[in-house]
């Protein structure tokens, strides 16, 4: 009993950088209902220019955390402008796979930047480990899952109670009649994508200083990852993106823990092939940010 | 008479289709203004036209002197106009009191924002009851309501209507006709596009006609009755709604 808890907590702990991902991710399908592909790139880029930082000048790490954050950001709205403000409302497979060619622009900028496979990366703890009696657990993985539920909440929050939420929203249902009522869509929805961002760049962040290093697999892995999450968990949902998160951690870490690690990924997809054809929305299959573009297909990715 | 609204020469096209074909008219400060036609004449595309939604190829919109057109649709909110857009779209899955607070959305005087609200609650009691419920379980009629609300939260000085009848029940209509003489005596320029001419007759004070994007008559509501073909057209023999 005590290694399926402990295996359950290891998955959980890893699910919490899922969730993370899969939080920004929400974020941008809920409210455009377009895949930012070059999301995962995006968060590449903060780390990779955190991580230069890091080797040339050894700064605090709360300067990494900073720079990484923010080249997230910047990286982030250029793909907006680029792959998403261009193509207005209703190009969802064009801007999805012009933002695939921007993910390959974006991680040969990285590999520019440094070029070798991996790199060190600033830990918040050392790496340390903490005894809960007969289990471990690791520190930066609290801060982690800690991070997930107060941005969750904090998202809520600001979807709910403030007036960039409520244009956020209305933008959701009805983005003509959100601009004829004074909202000015597209401003409103840079910073949504600034914020998505932002999101995932405090995601990398954590999760690269939880392993203490930087690959150049991190673009792809954070795409998939998030994607993956987001899907089990029900399409722009933010419950939904904590709780696929979460699954998906859990289900990893027994597999890999019953069947090695070339199974774990295979039990992953298993796992979202299954849940696609018998719960087509995730999960949590009612949405936190409801509904499509006006009445553009919105409901198809959020069957109750 | 002082013209809130100045529209010259406007052409907006669809792709190769020009759906407006220079259109020139003007609504006059503190009057309704009532634009007639058939289906496809490009009613709403004028209306839209002017809330910003769709860009004119060429031509001018003016709101009392000033330039309307290259503007966004926010912007032009901000300057003074709200459309009250055809079939209502009011937002579905939000409240009735957070779709007022979308139409205030620009507005940063919170505290007049919530006595607006409480004004609006007075004037449509309907909306009262259900201010928590979510606008997609009202009825039509009370979706009217919502729409002509979330459009006056944003304080218009200029208040444009897509065939607020569309699709109501009679007695309904008569409700909203009511409602928008009441905000035309309270001082609101209104421009309505109907396709009741019967209904409109009673409120409106000045008409065109619009047929296949071009203006094609103008005039106050005695020419309108007088014309053998608007007659014919718009008011026939029918002698029912209103």
């Amino acid at each position: 009993m005590i290694p399926f808890i402990q295996t359950t907590l290891d998955g959980l702990m890893v699910g919490s950088s899922y969730g993370l991902l899969a939080l920004g991710f929400a974020l941008i399908f809920g409210v455009m209902r377009r895949l930012n592909l070059s999301y995962g790139p995006s968060i590449m880029i903060g780390a990779y220019l955190g991580t230069l930082l890091y080797i040339k000048f050894g700064p605090p790490t709360y300067v990494v955390a900073i720079v990484a954050v923010a080249g997230s950001v910047m990286a982030g709205i250029y793909v907006e402008r680029l792959c998403f403000a261009p193509l207005g409302v209703g190009a969802g497979v064009a801007s999805m796979v012009s933002s695939f060619a921007i993910w390959m622009q974006l991680e040969q900028a990285s590999l520019l930047m440094l070029p070798r496979h991996s790199y060190p990366f600033p830990s918040l703890t050392g790496g340390e480990l903490w005894s809960l009696g007969p289990f471990v657990v690791r520190p930066d993985y609290l801060i982690m899952l800690a991070a997930m539920l107060a941005m969750s909440a904090a998202l809520t929050l600001l979807l709910y109670r403030t007036r960039f939420g409520l244009g956020l929203r209305a933008i959701v249902e009805n983005s003509l009649a959100a601009s004829l009522s004074g909202i000015d869509v597209e401003r409103t929805m840079l910073k949504a994508f600034a914020l998505a961002s932002a999101i995932g760049g405090v995601a990398g962040f954590l999760v690269l200083s939880a392993n203490q290093q930087v690959t150049a697999m991190l673009g792809m892995w954070a795409t998939l990852k998030g994607l993956i999450a987001m899907m089990i968990g029900g399409l722009g949902s933010i419950p939904g993106a904590i709780v696929g998160g979460l699954a998906l951690g859990v289900i990893e870490a027994h597999s890999q823990n019953l069947f090695g690690p070339q199974v774990r990924d295979l039990a992953a997809y298993a796992v979202l092939f299954v849940l696609l054809v018998l719960r087509p929305g995730g999960i949590l299959g009612t949405t936190a940010v409801r509904r499509g573009m006006g009445q553009r297909g919105g409901d198809r990715w959020t069957t109750t | 008479m002082e013209a809130m609204l100045e529209i010259a020469d406007v052409v907006t096209a669809y792709g190769k289709i020009e759906a407006l074909k220079g259109v020139s008219l003007s609504a006059a400060k503190g009057r309704i203004t009532c634009l007639l036609g058939p289906n496809g004449a490009g009613k709403t595309t004028l209306m839209m036209s002017i809330a910003g939604a769709l860009k004119p190829r060429q031509g001018s919109i003016r709101l009392e002197g000033s330039e309307l057109v290259g503007l966004s649709p926010a912007r032009i909110v901000g300057n003074g106009v709200a459309l009250v857009p055809e079939n209502r779209l009011v937002f579905p899955q939000m409240s009735v009191r957070e779709n007022l607070l979308a139409g205030a959305y620009q507005r940063n005087d919170s505290g007049e924002v919530t006595a607006d609200i409480e004004r609006m609650y007075a004037r449509f009691p309907r909306l009262k009851e259900r201010r928590e419920q979510l606008a997609g379980t009202l009825s039509g009629g009370e979706q009217q309501m919502l729409a002509v609300a979330r459009a006056l939260m944003s304080r218009p000085r200029l208040l444009l209507m897509d065939e607020p009848s569309l699709g109501l029940a009679p007695i309904v209509v008569k409700e909203i006709f009511g409602i928008i003489a009441e905000l035309n005596r309270e001082g609101v320029t209104i421009f309505l596009v109907e396709q009741n001419a019967h209904l409109a007759l009673q409120v409106a004070h000045h008409f065109y006609l619009m047929e296949q994007g071009r203006v094609t008559f103008s005039g106050n509501p005695g020419e309108l009755a007088e014309d053998e073909v608007i007659k014919r057209a718009y008011l026939g023999t029918r002698r029912s709604a209103g």
